[in-house]
């Protein structure tokens, strides 16, 4: 067996730095996409209508039954075929197309329960004081709702997020060079050698990532929970 | 001015109000009395449309509806010419004093800031929280956190305001300073409909009190009526529990 060269593991820090990006973005466009149907969801779940609801009950209890990377073939080997059925050829499409897909069907499942417990916990005498002051349904929900679950949310939101990065990692697996896909290529490249050095290497990065996601909900939640912090105060 | 006839309200089998019918007239203060879970409540948050009445009217100065089949026009209409203070105060959590009282006339009344600010910072001074402009509710105490629920309710400058058990949540010593605020009220013509256990409220404030019980008026007259010579044995029989000294003319 080789030794261990810890001064290799900043070579690799600097070969796999270019490729950060497709981790952010594959994040990013995931928290997008899976943040916004699990609104979608997370509102049908609140809300009286029986059948909206019953979808998302089943949307939801569907996706969360299936590991990450079960989907992530499904979607990548499936999802064409789907939709060549219906005339739409998207073979050539990039892997993050399907990368992001995989994790927002997956990602909108937690949202939808992060936002219904927390859109939940509001006081329902919120809503009526807002309804006795005149304010409308709309105006009730933005003005005073949203910001109080979104401070509600926000650990679960950070701790979902926290996870989808992890899990984002399983990208390589259908062929996506994010940080992992790139990191799998220069072990390959190494014949195995250097391999601990290389996944020391992405530890390291995913540790910087979850720590910049920690702090920045960490500082986002101190400064909207204003009205709550006193309280802890008093 | 504003008149209640004839309105029911169940939940699920459980029928609340049976029929309950009240006149207030401007200037008014009409105190509800009665024991726990005769619908007083549930009678206050109808008239807000907090709770959907099954059957019954409402008329309010020139608006006359069905409860059963009012619409969202009416019932933001009549919503405009009212206001409420809770039992648990319901500020909003995530607002400052002024902010809750400014809420209304900024977001519901499309006030101008400049001219909401200096209305909220007129109730709050009233009510004797000058001082609290910016604190939250979570700074409060219970007695401030309820003055400014009652100036957030005389901000939006209502016709009349509902207040349901608004010193119940209190400590006792924090009550006086929260009726002293609505005798205040009460003394510059303010009419309100106040559900409350506090008796010396409704003897001294009160211009005509109801008692209720299971859904139902079982009468109603001036303060010195209802406890100088009430004529229903139920009103009698609460009235000796809640007043152990009450001493009534046969
Ligand atoms: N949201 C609700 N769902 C079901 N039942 C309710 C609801 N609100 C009130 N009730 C029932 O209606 C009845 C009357 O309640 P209400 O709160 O109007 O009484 P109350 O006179 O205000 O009593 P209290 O003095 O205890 O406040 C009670 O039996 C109560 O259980
Ligand atoms: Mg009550």
């Amino acid at each position: 067996m080789r030794s261990f060269h810890p001064s290799y593991i900043l070579e690799v820090l600097i070969q796999l730095l270019p490729f950060l990006w497709v981790t952010v973005a594959m994040v990013i466009g995931t928290v997008f996409f899976g943040g916004a149907v699990g609104i979608l969801l997370a509102a049908a779940k609140v809300r009286k209508g029986r059948i909206t609801r019953l979808l998302a009950n089943i949307y939801i209890y569907i996706t969360r039954c299936i590991p990450s990377v079960i989907m992530l073939f499904i979607v990548y080997y499936g999802l064409p075929e789907l939709l060549l059925g219906f005339g739409i050829d998207i073979n050539h499409v990039g892997k993050g197309f399907f990368v992001i897909t995989t994790f927002s069907i997956l990602f909108a499942a937690n949202m939808a329960e992060v936002f219904r417990s927390a859109y939940e916990a509001v006081d329902k005498g919120q809503k009526e004081a807002a309804a006795s002051i005149g304010m409308t349904s709309w105006q009730t929900f933005y003005r005073i709702l949203l910001p109080q679950c979104t401070v509600v949310a926000l650990p679960n939101f950070a701790n979902a997020l926290v996870n989808l990065m992890k899990e984002g990692s399983l990208a390589y697996t259908i062929g996506l060079i994010d940080i992992m896909g790139k990191g799998q290529l220069l072990i390959g490249m190494n014949h195995g050698s250097y391999a601990l050095e290389t996944y020391l290497a992405l530890t390291i990065l995913y540790w910087v990532l979850t720590f910049v996601v920690e702090k920045s909900f960490g500082v986002l939640e101190k400064h909207l929970s204003k009205g709550k912090k006193a309280l802890s105060q008093a | 001015m504003l008149e209640i006839k004839n309105i029911y309200k169940a939940f699920g089998n459980n029928e609340v109000l049976k029929g309950v019918s009240l006149k207030v007239e401007k200037g008014d203060v009409v105190v509800i009395l009665g024991p726990s879970g005769s619908g007083k409540t549930t009678l206050l948050r109808s008239i807000d449309f907090l709770e959907k009445a099954d059957a019954g009217e409402i008329i309010f100065d020139d608006i006359h509806a069905e409860f059963a089949r009012i619409s969202k026009k009416t019932i933001s209409q009549i919503r405009k010419k009212t206001a409420f203070v809770f039992q648990n105060y319901n500020l909003f959590h995530n607002k400052t004093a002024l902010q809750n009282v400014t809420e209304g006339l900024i977001i519901a009344r499309k006030l101008p800031k400049e001219k909401a600010i200096e209305i909220g910072k007129r109730a709050l001074d009233k009510v004797g929280l000058s001082e609290r402009y910016d604190y939250y509710p979570s700074q409060l105490s219970g007695g401030q956190q309820q003055r400014v629920g009652i100036a957030r309710a005389i901000a939006v400058n209502p016709d009349i305001i509902l207040f349901d058990e608004p010193t119940s949540a209190l400590d006792p010593e924090l009550i006086g300073e929260v009726l002293g605020v609505m005798k205040e009220l009460a003394k510059e013509g303010t009419t309100m409909i106040v559900v409350t256990h506090e008796m010396h409220f409704a003897q001294d404030v009160a211009n005509r009190v109801v008692f209720m019980d299971g859904g139902r008026v079982v009468e109603e007259g001036t303060p010195d009526e209802m406890f100088s010579r009430p004529k229903e044995e139920r009103t009698r029989q609460f009235l000796r529990r809640i007043l152990p000294d009450f001493d009534y003319v046969i």
